[in-house]
């Protein structure tokens, strides 16, 4: 009776719809291209603001583009007696030997919490996993008193000790070996292939996409870290860049912010560089967190 | 192999092979154990017994009972600090994770596949930069007089606004920083929320008659609510720990007007060194976290759908 009227009518309210949907998808993306200059604004600024010229720095109307280049601010930043280059040093080697030990400690107790079977387990990754809750600053003053009593205060030692593990990562790591076929642990028992044996070349080498997720976040959580060497350093020799520069941004200024833009962009510049190379395993990364939520 | 080999003292005492592989536990968990125990489990149990002392590092500590907690109730400070916090915290965590899912939902709609990439890109890359590496930034954008905020203001007539020096101004500048630094990351966890809804539930749906709306509503919605959990539990207890960016924009002025908690643990601990007082003061922070953190868990029971 009224079917085809009824088609009709549907018809033309699913056409309706459709065309909402498209203007939905158009004005999304105008929505989100502006938002997304506005969050590279600041970025913008700072690279522009590092190549202009001493006494222009503030200049405005902001130029967002530079205008000019002068990249004598980035020499400006070797030459003043900031010992920017011995901050990077100083980051890069706390950074590797940080992430390169978590890598190492989370991979065999994330293996072990997995796959091997020992009295106390379950127990002891519950306890661990209750440890993950506690906030680095709760415990911070007896960590202080620890460096002090081994004489770690002002080193390197005193950042690096306490990162050589992550509760967080070992929970990562374990969640994957638990996936991880028993087959392949049964055919190199059978082998007579040790626990070492099994571990270092069967299981490692399938667990790469975690490792290397897991390092680029502890590289990177390491890199920024502020509070620690904060709390920990206080000679200029052993500051690593957040602190360091952050320490030294009045004195390097001195009448030109072009010079610490200038120092910030090169301390950004590798975070971008390892992030464009490696967005798939930071992405993997955080969404392997998100999702074990 | 080893059935070859003469047997030695030690192979025969570990022949049991579940012996053997518990040995193995034990060794594989060693360092991860011994850490937790020196730099975790070991400083818990320190703090509360220091906060019950007072101890400056040079003379030995004196036990004082409750005195740093009675202490703390009656320190306008704290109280100061404390309002900070929550503030920040309260704010910080809707905005970043309601702009967060706002993005994810628009950058989840139908469009090319090189404007997804570069939208997800630029919006989580300033989660990647130190904290204080972007106040740095925002405190030369932020500037009164030279600022480039207020200089767009006075363009549309607008009185400078004093960003990081007015009372009422400081932690709302300090928030918009953050929202601007750690929305990419609430952002990231969403989108992989979304793409984890079988495409099936919304077939299903649309075969019921649902709208756009009702899809959102009774599809999308329900299904994101452990992603939005996560989010809020993960923001929550970053923001109540906030410390980098304060530090570097304000150092906590002006007056205490945006000191946060930690910044006063690590003023008194470290400056002032009453290490009993920061030790206590420290302990209820961590209570306050464990508090709302269980608090959340427990409302969250009624509203996170997990499948």
């Amino acid at each position: 009776m009224a079917t085809t009227s009824q088609v009709r009518v549907s018809q033309r309210s699913e056409r309706k719809l459709i065309t909402l949907d498209r203007s939905l998808d158009v004005l999304a993306i105008v929505v989100l291209s502006i938002g997304a200059v506005l969050m590279a604004m600041p970025f913008a600024w700072m690279f522009s603001t590092s190549l202009r010229p001493f006494g222009e720095s503030y200049k405005l109307p902001p130029a967002w583009l530079p205008t000019e280049w002068h990249w004598e601010n980035y020499a400006a930043v070797f030459q003043s007696n900031v010992p920017f280059l011995t901050f990077a040093y100083n980051s890069v080697k706390v950074t590797l030997i940080t992430t390169i030990g978590q890598l190492l400690t989370c991979s065999m107790a994330g293996f072990a919490f997995a796959r091997l079977r020992f009295p106390g387990r379950e127990v002891l990754f519950v306890l661990l996993l209750a440890a993950m809750m506690v906030p680095g600053q709760v415990t911070i003053i007896p960590v202080f008193i620890i460096m002090r009593t081994l004489g770690l205060l002002d080193s390197h030692w005193a950042l690096i000790l306490p990162g050589l593990t992550s509760v967080f990562g070992v929970f990562l790591l374990r969640q994957f070996f638990l996936t991880m076929p028993q087959d392949l642990i049964d055919a190199a028992k059978m082998d007579g292939a040790s626990v070492w044996a099994t571990f270092f070349k069967i299981a490692l080498p399938l667990a790469s996409p975690v490792l290397s997720a897991l390092a680029i976040l502890t590289f990177n959580g390491t890199w920024n870290n502020y509070f620690g060497p904060y709390i920990f350093l206080n000679s200029w020799e052993k500051m690593t860049l957040p602190l360091g520069v952050t320490a030294l941004r009045g004195f390097m200024a001195s009448g030109s912010p072009s010079i610490v833009m200038a120092c910030v962009t090169m301390t950004i510049l590798p975070v971008l560089l390892v992030f464009l190379f490696a967005q798939r395993w930071f992405i993997e990364g955080v969404t392997q967190t998100g999702l074990k939520g | 192999m080893a059935k070859v080999q003469a047997p030695s003292l030690t192979r025969r005492w570990l022949a049991n092979d579940r012996q053997r592989e518990a040995v193995a536990g034990y060794l594989f968990i060693l360092p991860t154990l011994i850490g937790y125990l020196v730099f975790v489990i070991g400083p818990i149990i320190a703090a509360v017994g220091i906060s019950f002392t007072q101890y400056d590092m040079l003379s030995p500590a004196k036990f004082v009972g409750f005195d740093n907690y009675i202490n703390l109730f009656k320190d306008p400070r704290v109280w100061t600090v404390y309002g900070n916090t929550v503030f920040f915290t309260v704010l910080a965590v809707s905005l970043n994770v309601g702009i967060g899912l706002i993005l994810a939902v628009m950058i989840n709609r139908k469009m090319p596949d090189f404007l997804k990439y570069i939208f997800r890109t630029t919006y989580f890359f300033p989660v990647l930069v130190a904290l204080v590496y972007s106040s740095i930034i925002w405190q030369f954008l932020y500037q009164k007089d030279t600022g480039v905020f207020n200089y767009y203001l006075s363009l549309l007539n607008i009185e400078a606004i004093p960003w990081l020096s007015g009372r009422q101004w400081v932690l709302p500048s300090i928030i918009i920083m953050d929202v601007w630094k750690n929305t990419g990351f609430a952002m990231l966890v969403f989108l992989a929320g979304l793409q984890n809804i079988p495409q099936v539930y919304y077939e299903a749906a649309q075969i019921d008659g649902a709208n756009r709306w009702h899809l959102f509503r009774y599809v999308t919605l329900p299904l994101i609510t452990p992603t939005l959990f996560f989010n809020m539990i993960i923001f929550m207890i970053g923001a109540l720990q906030v410390f980098d960016s304060i530090m570097v924009l304000t150092g906590g002025g002006p007056g205490d007007a945006s000191r946060s908690i930690v910044m006063y643990i690590t003023e008194k601990a470290f400056q002032s060194f009453e290490m009993g007082y920061a030790s206590a003061v420290a302990i209820t922070l961590f209570i306050v976290i464990m508090l709302m953190t269980l608090l959340q868990f427990r409302v969250g029971q009624s509203w996170v759908h997990y499948e």
